[in-house]
Order: C-alpha cells, then structure tokens, then sequence
C-alpha cells in the first residue's frame, strides 16, 4: 500500500477529485494548506500600508491506496492540476505499513 | 462504620432483595407499560403527551411498591411520617426516555434506620432495569438548611412534587422554602441564576452549537423556560405557567408560543433520546433527518424535510430564547446604570423611564401606528432599549403594519436612521424579535428562520442576516487596518448596510443571489429609494458570491479571469463593497467560511481586481461595452469561410487585449489567417506559420500580419529578420491568444526596393522558414551585417540608453521599459538580449518619436512567474545597456 500526498492549486480540487474517483479511487482527505516552493508569497501597499503575503494558499490531498494503482493516480493528478505555471503543486509517494479501520478493525486493503 | 455494617452493605448490593410478588407485579407493570408507551410514542399514537404519562407510570410504580414494602408498613405502624417526593425534570413531568430521575424520600424529625432498606425496596428494581436514578433521604429540615447554603439543592427543591405518603410533609417544605428561604435570599438567588446563565451562555453559546443545538443546556434550550419557572415561582408564587399570564407576566401570544415551543423541543428530545439509546441533549447531524422524517416532514422540491424542521426547531428555541431574555431582564438586580440624557426632542408618546424605552399608552399606537417606528429610531439613537411592556404592545399591534405604512415617508426615514445609526445592530435585533421586521419587509418573514442542512452553515438565515450586518457595522471601528481602509475609502455606507440586510432575502432555493436582487429591487422600489441606488445595491446582491467563488474555483494567475471579474465588477468603489460585503457574509457564515486561508485567496483576487481597474484600460467600462458589442459585430459580418463553432472557439481564445485594440475587420481577416494556419500546422508542426503583409497607402507604411506557435524568442526572430533586410519596425501588437497562437501584427518601414517590395517579403518568409528549421543563424548573419563599414554613418546618440524595471504596474509581468536612440536592429538586440536572460516576451509597446524609441516589454520568467530577484534585475539592466551602447 501506499500513500500519496499531493499539493495543488485549490480551484484544481474538483477536478482533480472527479479524475481520481473515475479510476475507482473511494476516498480521499482535503486540507487548507499554506507554504512556498519556488513560486514566492507577495506583498501589496494599500494606502500605504504593506500587506505581505508570505505564504501561498493551496489544498493538500492525501489517498491510500493499493500500490499497484499509484500509477494511474499519479497520472490523473498530473494530467488534471496542470496549468502549465509555477506552482502547479507536487506529488508526494511513500510507503504505507498498516491501515486499521478503527469501526471494524479490519486491516490491510480491506480497511482502505 | 464497623466491619459488621460493611458487610451487610455489600451483601444487600449482591442480593437485592424483592420482598413479595406484588412488588414483581408493580416492576412488571411498570416495564409493560413503559414498553406500550415508548411503542405509541413511536407509532405517533402519542406525541408531547409521553413526558407526562410517563411521569405518572413512575408515580404509579412509587405508590404501589410503597403500599406492600415491608419496610414501609412497619415505619407506618410505628407513626415515622414519611413522603417520597418528586425532583427536578420529574418533579415538572418532563421525563424523556432516557432522562435522570430524581426522588427525595423526606422525613419528618430525624432519618429512621430503616431508611436504607427502603430506599433499596424501591430502587434497587429500577436500578436492576438501567435506569439513572438519584435519590436523597433528608428531613424537612435538612432541606431548608442546605437550600440557603446551596442554590443548586434550591433549584432543585423549586420543582418538587408529592407523589404519596405524608402530604403534610411536603405542604411545610413547600411552605419553608417559602417562606424562609426564597424571602430571604432573593435577590442573591437571581444573582446567582444569572451568573450560571452567563457560564452556560460560555460554553453552550459558541457558534458550533447552533448547528448541532444542545436541546437542553444550549440557546434557546430547555434550561431558559426552567429559568423562568423557578423565578416565577420563586418571586411570583406561582405553580403553573398559565398563572403568569394571569398575573399579566406574560401576554396570551407570549404563553401560547412559550408553551407550544417547549413542547416541541421535549418531543424532538424524547426522540432524540429513542434513537441514540441513552441521555443526549445534543442533536447531533445523524439524527437530524430521522428526527425530521419521523415528525413527518416531507421533501418539498426547494425545501428539503429536514431544512423545514430544522426551521421549525431554530424558530422554537428563538421564542423561548425572547421570552427568556425579557424576563431575565426584567427581574434582574439593576446594574450600574449609564446616566442618559433625556433628549428634549422627544415625542411626548414616548416615554423614557429606568433605562428603557416605552409608549405612554398602547392608545397612542392605535392613533398612531408609524410610532412603532418611531420608537425603534429612539432606541437606535438613546442606545436604550424598549422595555419589556413596549416590545409586548408592538407584538400585539403588528397587525396595524400594513401597505401605506411600509411606504410611508416618515417610517422609511426612521428605517434608514436605523440603518444608518449608532446601535443598529441592537435595533435591527429587536425588530427582528418583535416581528416588525418581517411585517415592514414581509419578504423577509420568507427566509428568516430557514436553516441549511450543512456543516458549513451555522446560523438560520434571519440570524446570518443579522450577524452580516453587525460585520458590516463593526468595520468603523475594525483593527484589521486593511479593512478599515477599505470600509473608509467607500462614499456611501448606506449602500453597503442594506446590500448587507437584503444579501439573502432570495434564499428560498437556489440562484439565491439573481433572485434576491429582484426581490431587493421591489422593496427599495417599495420605500421609494431612489432608482439609481437601488440598481447599484441589486448588483452587489447579485454579485455578492463572486469574490468568493472566484477566489477559491479559478485560477487567479489567469490575466483574463482578473479581467472578466473586473468588466463584470466595472468600478472600484464597487469592488470595495463587494470585497466587504464578502468578508461579513462569510465571516457571519461559519469558520470554514472564513478563515486566514481563504481570506489571502481573496485578498490576492481584490487587489489583482483594484490594480486592473486602476490603471488598465482593459476593463474600463466603456471597454466592457466595447467587447461586449464586438461579439455581436463580428458576428454580423462573418463570412462564409468562418462556421459557428469555429468563430466561438477562436473568438474565446483571443485575448482581451487583442480584442480591445483591433478593428473589427482585421479580426475576421486574422480568424481566416489563424484557421489555415492551424491546416497548415497539421502537416508541418514546427515551422508552420502565415505572414501577412500590406501596404498602408495613406502613410506608406506597410503592416505585417505574423500568425504562429507562439514560443519564446519568437518576436526577436522575427525582428531579426526584418533588421537583416534593412527594415525598422515602427510599432509592434504581439498578442498570445489562449490556445498558444501569436497573433503579431507590426508597422514597418517599406523595403529599400520600394518597385519591387515582393521580392523583400517573400525573402523573408524563406529566411524566416530556414530559421524555423535551424538552417539560418541569425546572430551570425546579423554580425556580418554589422561589420564596420567605411559607409555606414552613425550618429552619436541623443542620449544614452536607459532602462528601467518596473515590478508595480502588473501583477502577472515585470516591465521593462527600454529607452535609446533607434537604429535598424535595436529591437532585435533588445528582444535577443531579453530571450538570453530567459524571458518570455507577452506584451511590446513599441513607440517611436523621432529617433527616440521609448519601448516596453511585459515579461515573465518561462514558469509564467514575475522576476523578483534583484540579481535578475540587474543582469537585465546590464545586459541590455551593453549590447545597446555596444556595436550590432
């Protein structure tokens, strides 16, 4: 199993939700996410007042999944969260040792 | 305790003892008739009525066992008097399913040994059975002495019941609490009450607890109508709700509403206590649409069920919630009073006294109905609120509300003082409580206590509406400075105040905005505001999503999603009031609503929106109409070659910029270009492209129409190539159209062979193609053009070349802006130098005065991004006044 974390743009959410549920994806966590890679934060002046914008707002996913479809869901993220301009966001794939369903106890893929 | 007694303790835990089969038979009767009552209950046989009849099953379970207990007969025969007596929600016959019951066996003179053996006849079955059952065994005594010292044994003893054995008992506790407890420690009693309202407002009053509404402890909830009872009874003497209406404490209406909403609110609760099994106050998401569904509500096809109960619940716990503050306020110790001034305009129906606001006489609102209005302008302006008398009369009065009132002058002026004052939102508050809001704007009464089913909604809408204004109101006096800013640039707050409370009035379904502004506009229509207004607050309803929605679903790096906001929006002071407009509805939304994330988003769309309507000639409006009317023209005067889908794609492509300075000719001739380019470029991928050239007989210039793949060094290409054939360019529109077509259109200078110019152009399409193909250097040719030459005459420079980075004026490009002498080539020098520097060229202004060219580029890095690295800038600089002051 594993886990995929991905940063992206948030008017790409939709899009990249619908794409991933296409391919059979069941379930997926949102957050409201800030930070900064290479594009920067900004500042405004409005009447002479700064405005520093230092951190850029973005949504991170996060899914767990069979690691044999890691491929096609990397490839749907892709496909639907670009745009082509920085900051189009960053994949994230790392193993994933155990997954309990905590109502039912079950584990492994059956919990996914 | 000695060994001994703990043993037996233990043991008579262990062997609860059933002494004869007649109490089997009342524990048996007790669970048959339970069973039959919550099965009724279910099946709707009986609805408000369980809470009562279930008290009296327990009644009947106390006195029966009593009757045949061992124990009890001998304490009888012995003449121990004693009384089991009914406490808290059993001692009101409130009992829901799962509720704790509370009962006190009370003696008279000293507690009998054998008080614990009967306490075990009597409860150890119901313990047996699962029951919450908490009893005390005290004497009368007992009871008075620790009521004075605690107000909770009070509280609890305020709601006492006889339910069987020595009546008189129970008489002389009622009568002692009286008279020597509640006499004495009044005041300190409703101190207290009040004190324990405040800690409960703390913890229960939060905003999460309206969307999962605790049913007892929350707002609204339970607990208020208690609060009132125990004062009633404490102060007033009274036993029953109905004797407050005949001690005119409350109006009919009032009692009627007090009564009906704490019986829905205990039937919601016995379900709610049937479906999650155990004692819950809280009710939960989970429940909501069982409970809805089992009420019988019914998906309406706007209106779901459990929307329609959550409605009726909100508008429930909202009464009990009035009448709870009113009584609260009028029994409570007097606080440190503001002196007021009383001012000497007042109307003499008017009458100010201990605080409160008030009518002389109802007589004076039957002679003069516009006074209700006029009481609610003093209050907003005196800060004083109406006394409990005066919101009763309104109540009663409302009916005098009708069409010539709402129009009329003197209660509009009065309406929009109050929108406009000092204490508006109090005002606008007791307004809404009083019903004269929904009476002067019936379409208000549509929305106000509709709820939405949803984690993202905490407030019924009558009470975001509120929520929206009080927001707004708070701006005066708001620390976030950009806010305050904002709220200060804007001319007219009115606008924004009523934008504010009109904002939902169309929530009754979807597409709520559109049909709210309609609806706004009839009611300003109503009170006569002036038409030009009415029109500017109807498209901040209409519009009062789209800063939101945009922000959080587009992409904001999208110049043409920043300029269709703009055209839409047109000018700033509007753009103003909708991004305000925008943080008080979501902020009186809910925390997912508004929070530091999505604010930046925003943020970033409102000043990228400003900066656009500040500076660009892009979304001026007479810009927006301009494109607006294009669609149509070209349309009008398309030709045969362009079919519909074509015309739509292409004309959605083009950008705005492009659209704004081309005639409308040009455009259809460019679309035909652009089609047999992208033929074209089916077969050859890479090298297509189509130049176009002209003779501009007026000024015998000649333009240059380019069409192509856009790609980066595109534009110093092609000024190269116009260099090496000695051509200057002029000026230059280089355009990126959305599908990554360059439209670029140049005026130049003709060919030096000005018989044969045919010849000079169709070189340069082959020029152009062998460079497309990598078959032509155009830095190695462009050196041996510029091999000194014992010909070639320079002039010194005018002035020395400049050049300056401008990082201000767009928020997607930096600017450079290039000054120097011209020459052939310098623009290819300039625009090779930026494409070295791996800039991506998407605007040139070229601008040519004499032999001075004053040019602009707007660039971005190849991520699309602004340059924000002053090493960057300098390289720029430097580089670029080399190659300038240097040779070609």
């Amino acid at each position: 199993m594993r886990k995929i974390e991905a940063i992206i743009k948030p008017f790409k959410l939709d899009d990249v939700k619908e794409g991933l549920s296409s391919i059979g994806v069941k379930g997926l966590t949102v957050s409201e996410v800030k930070g900064f890679g290479r594009q920067r934060g900004h500042k405004e002046i409005y009447r002479g007042a700064e405005y520093q914008v230092a951190f850029v707002p973005k949504i991170k996913i996060e899914i767990v999944m069979d690691a044999r479809l890691v491929p096609e869901a990397v490839n749907v993220i892709r496909e639907k969260a670009l745009t082509g301009q920085i900051g189009d966001g960053k994949i994230f794939i790392m193993p994933v040792e155990e997954v309990i369903r905590i109502r039912t106890g079950e584990k492994g893929e059956d919990a996914i | 305790m000695d060994n001994a007694s703990i043993q037996a303790d233990i043991s008579s835990i262990r062997n609860p003892s059933f002494p004869d089969e007649r109490l089997n038979f009342a524990l048996r009767n007790f669970r048959q008739s339970k069973e039959t009552l919550v099965s009724d209950f279910l099946e709707s046989r009986i609805k408000e009525s369980f809470h009562q009849a279930y008290s009296e099953i327990m009644d009947y379970y106390f006195r029966m066992t009593i009757e045949e207990s061992r124990t009890g007969q001998s304490l009888f025969k012995k003449g121990t008097l004693f009384a089991l007596v009914a406490v808290g929600g059993y001692g009101r016959k409130e009992l829901c399913l799962h509720s704790d019951i509370d009962i006190l066996i009370l003696f008279n003179k000293g507690i009998p040994p054998q008080a614990k053996e009967l306490a075990e006849e009597l409860f150890y079955p119901l313990w047996d059975l699962g029951m919450d059952l908490g009893y005390g065994v005290r004497t009368v005594k007992d009871c008075l002495s620790l009521s004075k010292d605690d107000f909770e044994v009070l509280t609890s003893l305020i709601d006492i019941r006889f339910i069987c054995g020595a009546s008189q008992l129970y008489l002389r506790l009622i009568e002692g609490l009286q008279k020597k407890v509640i006499k004495k420690s009044a005041s300190s009693y409703v101190k207290w009450i009040y004190e324990r309202n405040d800690i409960r407002m703390n913890t229960f009053g939060d905003a999460s607890h309206l969307l999962e509404p605790n049913l007892k402890e929350g707002i609204g909830g339970l607990r208020e109508y208690h609060h009132i009872m125990w004062m009633a009874k404490a102060f007033l003497n009274v036993r029953e709700p109905e004797d407050l209406k005949d001690l005119g404490r409350l109006s009919d209406n009032e009692l009627n509403d007090l009564q009906d909403s704490v019986k829905f609110i205990l039937l919601v609760r016995n379900h709610l206590h049937q479906l999650s099994g155990r004692k819950n106050d809280r009710l939960n998401f989970e429940y909501q649409e069982k409970i809805a569904n089992r009420l019988g509500y019914k998906n309406l096809p706007k209106f779901p069920a459990v929307e329609q109960f959550l409605s009726t619940l909100h508008s429930a716990m909202e009464s009990v919630k009035n009448i709870h503050r009113s009584f609260l306020a009028l029994h409570l110790p007097k606080r440190n009073m503001k002196v007021s001034i009383i001012p000497e305009d007042i109307s003499k129906e008017i009458l100010v006294s201990d605080n409160e606001i008030g009518f002389i006489s109802s007589e004076v609102i039957n002679t003069d109905p516009p006074i209700i209005m006029d009481i609610f302008e003093q209050s907003c302006r005196l800060g004083l609120p109406l006394s409990l008398e005066a919101r009763r009369q309104i109540k009663e009065f409302l009916n005098l509300v009708d069409d010539p009132f709402r129009s009329s002058e003197r209660t509009v002026s009065c309406f929009l003082k109050i929108i406009n004052g000092r204490n508006t939102v109090e005002t606008l508050d007791q307004m809404f409580e009083t019903g004269l809001l929904d009476a002067f704007i019936p379409e208000f009464g549509m929305i106000r206590d509709r709820v939405q089913f949803d984690a993202y909604h905490i407030f019924p809408v009558g009470r975001h509406v509120l929520e929206t204004v009080a927001n707004l109101k708070s701006l005066s006096r708001q620390k976030d400075l950009l806010l305050f800013d904002i709220f200060v640039d804007i001319k007219n707050h009115e606008h924004l105040f009523l934008a504010g409370l009109f904002h939902d009035i169309g929530k009754t379904g979807k597409g709520h905005a559109r049909r709210g502004s309609q609806i706004c506009r009839n009611i300003l229509k109503r009170i006569g505001y002036p038409e030009k207004w009415a029109e500017e607050i109807s498209f901040l309803i209409n519009h009062h999503l789209l800063l939101a929605e945009t922000a959080t679903r587009r992409d904001l790096n999208d110049e043409k999603v920043i300029i269709d906001t703009a055209r839409l929006i047109g000018d700033i002071e509007r753009l103003k009031a909708l991004y305000l407009l925008t943080w008080a509805d979501s902020k009186a939304t809910g925390p997912r609503a508004w929070n530091e994330w999505t604010e930046n988003l925003v943020q970033e769309l409102f000043f990228k929106v400003l900066h656009i309507l500040e500076g660009d000639e892009l979304a001026t409006p007479g810009s927006s109409k301009k494109v607006m009317k294009l669609r149509s023209t070209l349309k009008r005067r398309i030709s045969g070659d362009i079919d519909q889908p074509d015309f739509d794609r292409l004309f959605d492509a083009m950008s705005p910029r492009y659209k704004l300075n081309t005639p409308p000719a040009d455009i259809l001739r460019n679309m035909e270009m652009v089609l047999s380019f992208e033929k074209e470029a089916v077969v050859q991928k890479s090298t297509a492209f189509i130049l176009d050239v002209r003779e501009d007989r007026y000024d015998g210039f000649w333009k240059i129409t380019f069409i192509g793949k856009d790609r980066p060094g595109l534009f110093s290409d092609i000024a190269g190539v116009l260099a090496l054939n000695n051509i200057n360019i002029l000026s230059a529109n280089i355009y990126t159209w959305r599908n990554g077509t360059a439209v670029d259109i140049f005026s130049v200078t003709k060919p030096l062979d000005s018989i044969h110019p045919s010849e000079t152009w169709e070189k340069i399409i082959s020029q152009l193609k062998n460079i497309f193909s990598g078959r032509l250097s155009l830095s190695y040719r462009m050196s041996l053009k510029a091999y000194p030459s014992i010909l070639s005459e320079r002039k010194t420079p005018a002035r020395p070349p400049e050049v300056r980075i401008d990082n201000r004026s767009s928020d997607f490009f930096t600017l450079v802006e290039v000054f120097a002498s011209d020459r052939i080539g310098l623009l290819y020098l300039i625009t090779r130098t930026l494409f070295d520097l791996q800039l991506d060229i998407r605007i040139a202004k070229i601008g040519v005065k004499g032999d001075q060219i004053a040019d602009v580029f707007y660039v971005r890095d190849l991520d699309g991004q602004k340059i924000y690295d002053e090493n960057h800038f300098n390289e720029i600089k430097d580089a670029l006044l080399y190659h300038l002051s240097g040779k070609l």
